[in-house]
């Protein structure tokens, strides 16, 4: 069918090719832009915005002032500690990422249509069939562009490529039902149990978030075509990781989700996102936070067997301190 | 976190595990080096004549490294040479009789008989170098030829020096027909090539094929007799021995020698000594060690004896012990030049080769427990050197060797052996029968026979000799001449007199590319300095090819290739029944990378002009810095999965690889083939190729066979893999390609290398993953892969502190060197070169 109007089109920041950690198999993961959470933690800050920004890679600069004689807003200044940038100026036009040669000013964001998507992301084909992967939508949060992610997730379903969906759980319940009804594979964030910590960690109350899940369950109880839902709990020194939470987290799945989730994963804190928060000039709380260690995941990993939800089902990922 | 400079290494090594203690000591043994008491160091012999020489340069002519040297090693060895008694009609045989003789009477009457303790197989010695034979009117001739003012080697060197690259007629990189003589044994051979003199007619028993024939019958009795010797020294010992067990062995061991390689091997034990001791005499024939001679598939020939002594008995582990024997003698090649140079000897890239697993008949996988015995020998062994394991997969490898094969590479600082890809293979295979007419040879009933040698360089077995080190050409010349019009970029400097040498039209006259409007303008110009390039590499091929043939046969070898004596041309007159030379293409990536920055800086985006450019590139970028910044950081590249880069990336390799065809050695009537080998020259010529439209700047290395440029594959490995199978020809969207749906225009195959972290193989689940990257590999990647898993923090680590880390093996290109004995240039390219995350 030819397209007869515009074409569709998405905010997104980048893909990560095979991708291991986001679902089953080898997998394409889509990072959106734009996220309705604020977690203190969130390990990639450049896409709570669901608008594109403009980021300087100190590293990469070769101080050939490209930037400051292109930019027209003279919204850039070059101080002792690099370029700076008065976004209040700024209106994200990308001249000084065009006229950047190295790549240093970066734009963090594109515009893109569905079919150039689709026919990106089936270029992996192979690796997704040999391994039961597919495309993850992740993010920000995908069900912010409920559009755009429908279209998207029609054309890969054209292509028969398996999709998930990772969420944080936030959106309208019909946004969500429709989403889940597309897609193969459902990747449920749950941070926080008790609705007072979760406020105080992303932002918003954990409400929606908890009805949206039960809706998760009963789409995906009553599908046809073995649709799995995978909860997902980023295990955050300070934050997530203590035993009322963990537990707490285990007996919600116990007795609310019946069976319906058939894998909760704890995805151990990771500190490789420090960088981005500076460049993006915002402090983050976390950033002298250590990894943790292997005696606190197995402590962990204790809290949440024991806490009714089948023990089977529960997988500990991530980095691990090395201490000297 | 602790700022303690901890004294023991951090990381763990891969160690040998389960060896018997003699096993152990034979191994700990040969990495004393230097330092034991027995070696298998050259030994150099002559006919005693004033002009008599060993040293063979043309073997050397693809390594730079050791130009300076030639003239030392060919006088060092000349100093040391013993004489040997000639035969009273030597003078009166031809050339091949007189080498065949001579090296026969060296291995048998003058070099000793060793058996190292504990050792299950006789063959100690094997490195010499002999006497070329020649009379001193052949000499005069020989060396005018050489060293004449239009001899090979001021055209090799002139070659080298502008940045062409290199070309030489190469020993080794073969797959003997060894099964044969496992099977059948030398007194077939034997029987064959007297068939083969009786039914030549009288002249012709007078001329060179008489000649030869003699020679080859002389050669096929060499290992005969040589077992001889060794049957006595292994009978001695036995009587003297006093432990039971051992004395035993050793008598056993005696009658092995007493029967094999000359009669048909009867058990396992028997095959392996009738191997090995056909293998060194091959690398003794050719006076150099290792050369890629290759044991082709070695777990299907030896597969039906293993299987057989099991049954009779055999312990399973006691075969592996033989394995491991055979193993250690393998490495004894690299004692050739233990002396020389700071790496007890360990200079050059050589390539025992076996593979293992592959596709067989009608599409059937052939694993087989001699192919798990073997991998379990090399995990048990590893680290070590040699052989080097090729493991073919293929659409139908079982599930069971999948997990071994990722079990090893997991444990292991890098994949103890180099995949095989067959099917893409296969279709290269299929293609040069097509292109060469030789169907009857090679087809789809017996292509799956095929076996790579020295790395990964796919050859068919027994009959095919396809010289795949002997041409090796930089594309990335033709570049530099499409951008000056002919010229070289910058004048050659004078390494003594600090001269720079007038710039001459040496490449093809394309005009002044500043006159260039369009970019067809400049495809059309590297078309023409391509196909210039290439031509003038296969005529400097010629040179050493043709020296070869006239003056250095070697009749044993050629006993083992199918086609010599049927002909009665040595191995190196053109005899096999399959005769290629492979053009090995070097800088490819850096090449089709600097034709997109091209297109991408002067026509499409209009960031500079030609002109600008050149001038840049002149001055190596310097005072250009954001231009360059620009070429590197913001053109297209190879190995992204962009289709437009890589139909750029597939005009490249149709260019070159259609133009190979085209030609023929006029000397031995060998056909010209292409394939993508770049061993180590992407560091060798990064000083000598001018800069380039990429913004690589001269000094900085060029791209590695068939890989993208260093640093340019960021969308990750399945990008990367899936640019490399396009560029080889892909598939045939209506499934009629060349083995199946799959084409393949590099026969000789490309070798490609992907760095992986290592947290890509940390639990059950994502090695199942790995597992599937591999299957998926097999879809859409190249003919073969060599993975290093690298931890950057660990080699950081090594360099510090490399007396921690003297067993961390490290792959390049096939080689595999130990990470702490190579230079710091290189592993600190190592180290810089992206490992690919997975997480």
């Amino acid at each position: 069918m030819p397209e007869t109007t515009a074409p569709v089109t998405g905010t997104i920041l980048h893909l990560q090719r095979l991708s291991t950690e986001d679902g089953p198999g080898i997998r394409t993961t889509v990072f959106y832009k734009g996220c309705p959470l604020k977690c203190a933690w969130c390990h990639n800050p450049e896409s709570l915005l669901l608008k594109p920004q403009v980021q300087w890679i100190g590293n990469r600069c070769i101080s050939c002032d490209s930037c400051l004689e292109t930019c027209d807003r003279h919204s850039l200044e070059k101080t002792a500690n690099g370029i700076k940038r008065d976004r209040t100026r700024c209106i994200t036009c990308g001249k000084c990422v065009q006229a950047c040669p190295t790549g240093a000013m970066e734009m963090l964001g594109e515009d893109i249509t569905v079919i150039d998507l689709a026919n990106e992301l089936v270029k992996d084909r192979a690796f997704f069939e040999k391994s039961n992967g597919g495309v993850t939508l992740s993010g920000g949060e995908p069900s912010l562009q409920p559009a755009f992610t429908l279209a998207l997730i029609k054309a890969l379903k054209d292509r028969g490529l398996s999709i998930a969906l990772d969420t944080s759980g936030l959106c309208p319940p019909d946004t969500l039902e429709k989403l889940i009804d597309n897609v193969d594979i459902i990747l449920f964030d749950l941070k926080l149990i008790n609705e007072l910590e979760h406020e105080q960690w992303t932002g918003v109350s954990n409400k929606h978030i908890l009805a949206n899940l039960l809706i998760a369950k009963e789409r995906v109880q009553s599908s046809q075509n073995n649709k799995k839902l995978w909860v997902r709990t980023p295990l955050i020194p300070q934050a997530t990781d203590h035993r009322e939470n963990i537990e707490g987290i285990g007996e919600y799945l116990a007795q609310h989700m019946r069976g319906s989730v058939e894998r909760w994963e704890l995805c151990a804190f990771n500190n490789l996102c420090r960088d981005k928060y500076a460049r993006l000039e915002k402090e983050w709380v976390f950033a002298e936070t250590p990894l943790m260690s292997a005696g606190d995941l197995a402590r962990i990993e204790m809290w949440a067997k024991d806490s009714g939800f089948d023990p089977e089902r529960i997988f500990v990922t991530g980095a691990i301190r090395i201490d000297n | 976190m602790s700022t303690i400079t901890t004294e023991k290494p951090r990381f763990t090594i891969k160690e040998p595990k389960l060896l018997s203690d003699r096993v152990g000591w034979l191994r700990d043994y040969f990495f004393q080096g230097v330092n034991r008491k027995w070696n298998n160091e050259y030994t150099s012999w002559t006919t005693g004549t004033p002009w008599d020489f060993q040293y063979n340069e043309l073997s050397f002519y693809i390594v730079p490294e050791t130009y300076f040297y030639i003239p030392t090693f060919r006088s060092s060895f000349k100093q040391t040479a013993k004489p040997v008694a000639l035969h009273q009609d030597f003078w009166k045989w031809s050339l091949p009789e007189r080498r065949a003789w001579f090296l026969k009477a060296v291995i048998v009457d003058y070099l000793p008989k060793e058996i190292l303790p504990g050792d299950l197989l006789a063959g100690a010695r094997f490195n010499v170098m002999i006497s070329h034979c020649l009379t001193e009117r052949e000499t005069k001739e020989y060396d005018s030829l050489i060293y004449g003012k239009n001899g090979s080697r001021a055209a090799m060197l002139w070659f080298h020096n502008h940045g062409y690259g290199n070309a030489g007629a190469t020993s080794g990189h073969i797959v003997p027909g060894y099964a044969q003589v496992i099977e059948k044994g030398w007194i077939a051979i034997n029987a064959d090539l007297k068939k083969y003199y009786e039914a030549l007619s009288e002249s012709d028993k007078k001329g060179s094929k008489g000649g030869q024939l003699r020679a080859m019958q002389t050669a096929s009795t060499m290992a005969r007799d040589l077992a001889k010797k060794y049957h006595k020294l292994l009978a001695e010992m036995a009587e003297k021995e006093s432990e039971p067990a051992r004395r035993i062995e050793l008598k056993t061991m005696a009658a092995n020698m007493a029967r094999v390689p000359w009669e048909p091997a009867r058990n396992f034990w028997e095959a392996v000594q009738s191997l090995w001791i056909t293998h060194m005499l091959v690398m003794a024939d050719e006076n150099y060690p290792g050369p890629g001679v290759s044991f082709g598939r070695i777990d299907q020939y030896l597969f039906p004896l293993w299987e057989s002594s099991l049954k009779n008995g055999m312990e399973r582990e006691f075969g592996k012990e033989i394995l491991k024997c055979f193993w250690v003698h393998c490495n004894t090649a690299y004692d050739a030049m233990i002396h020389t140079g700071g790496n007890q000897g360990i200079t050059a890239g050589y390539g025992q080769l076996i593979t293992l697993s592959g596709v067989g008949a009608a599409g059937f996988d052939m694993t087989n427990d001699l192919t798990y015995a073997m991998l379990e020998v090399i995990d048990e062994m590893t680290p070590i050197l040699e052989p080097k394991p090729n493991l073919r997969l293929h659409r139908g490898t079982p599930e069971q060797l999948m997990d071994k094969v990722v079990e090893m590479i997991a444990s292991s600082q890098g994949a103890p052996f180099l995949l095989n890809f067959d099917e893409r293979s296969m279709a290269g295979m299929m293609l040069e029968a097509r292109k060469t007419g030789v169907e009857h040879l090679i087809n789809s009933t017996n292509v799956h026979e095929y076996a790579p040698v020295g790395c990964l360089e796919n050859t068919m077995v027994g009959n095919d000799r396809s010289g795949t080190v002997d041409d090796n050409l930089n594309l990335l010349k033709a570049v530099e001449l499409t951008m000056t019009g002919g010229y070289d970029m910058n004048p050659v400097v004078d390494a003594l007199t600090g001269k720079p040498a007038k710039l001459t039209l040496d490449g093809a006259d394309t005009g002044s590319p500043e006159t260039f409007t369009t970019w067809e303008q400049v495809w059309q110009a590297y078309v023409v300095q391509t196909k210039h390039i290439i031509k003038r590499s296969v005529k400097l091929y010629e040179k050493s090819e043709a020296i070869r043939a006239r003056f250095f046969q070697t009749p044993y070898l050629s006993c083992l290739v199918k086609g010599c004596a049927a002909s009665g041309n040595d191995i190196n007159q053109g005899g096999a029944e399959l005769n290629f030379v492979t053009v090995e293409a070097v800088t490819y990536a850096s090449t089709v990378d600097s034709l997109l920055a091209v297109k991408y800086l002067v026509y499409d985006k209009k960031v500079c002009t030609l002109k600008e450019l050149i001038a840049a590139l002149r001055e190596n970028w310097s005072g250009h810095e954001k231009l360059q910044a620009i070429a590197v950081n913001k053109t297209p590249k190879y190995g992204r999965d962009d289709d437009v880069a890589d139909r750029m990336a597939k005009q490249v390799m149709d260019l070159w690889t259609e133009e190979v065809w085209k030609y023929k050695t006029s000397s031995t009537n060998r056909q010209f083939r292409p394939g993508m080998l770049s061993w180590n020259y992407w560091i060798s010529y990064s000083n000598i190729l001018a800069a380039s439209p990429d913004g690589r700047a001269r000094g900085k290395f060029l791209s590695n066979a068939i890989c993208p440029s260093n640093g340019a594959d960021i969308k990750g490995p399945t990008a990367n893999v899936n640019s490399v199978g396009k560029v080889m020809g892909g598939k045939a969207l209506d499934g009629k390609g060349d083995w199946g749906e799959y084409f393949n225009v590099l026969p000789n195959g490309g070798s490609h290398t992907i760095t992986f972290n290592p947290s890509i193989m940390r639990d059950p689940e994502h090695r199942d993953k790995f597992k599937a990257f591999l299957r998926g590999y097999i879809e859409n990647g190249g003919s073969a892969l060599q993975i290093n898993m690298l931890n950057v923090d660990l080699l950081r680590d090594a360099q510090k502190h490399p007396e921690d880390y003297r067993h961390l093996l490290v792959r390049v290109t096939g080689y595999n060197a130990y990470f702490t004995t190579i230079g710091k240039e290189l592993q600190d390219e190592i180290i810089t070169r992206e490992s690919h995350q997975m997480c």
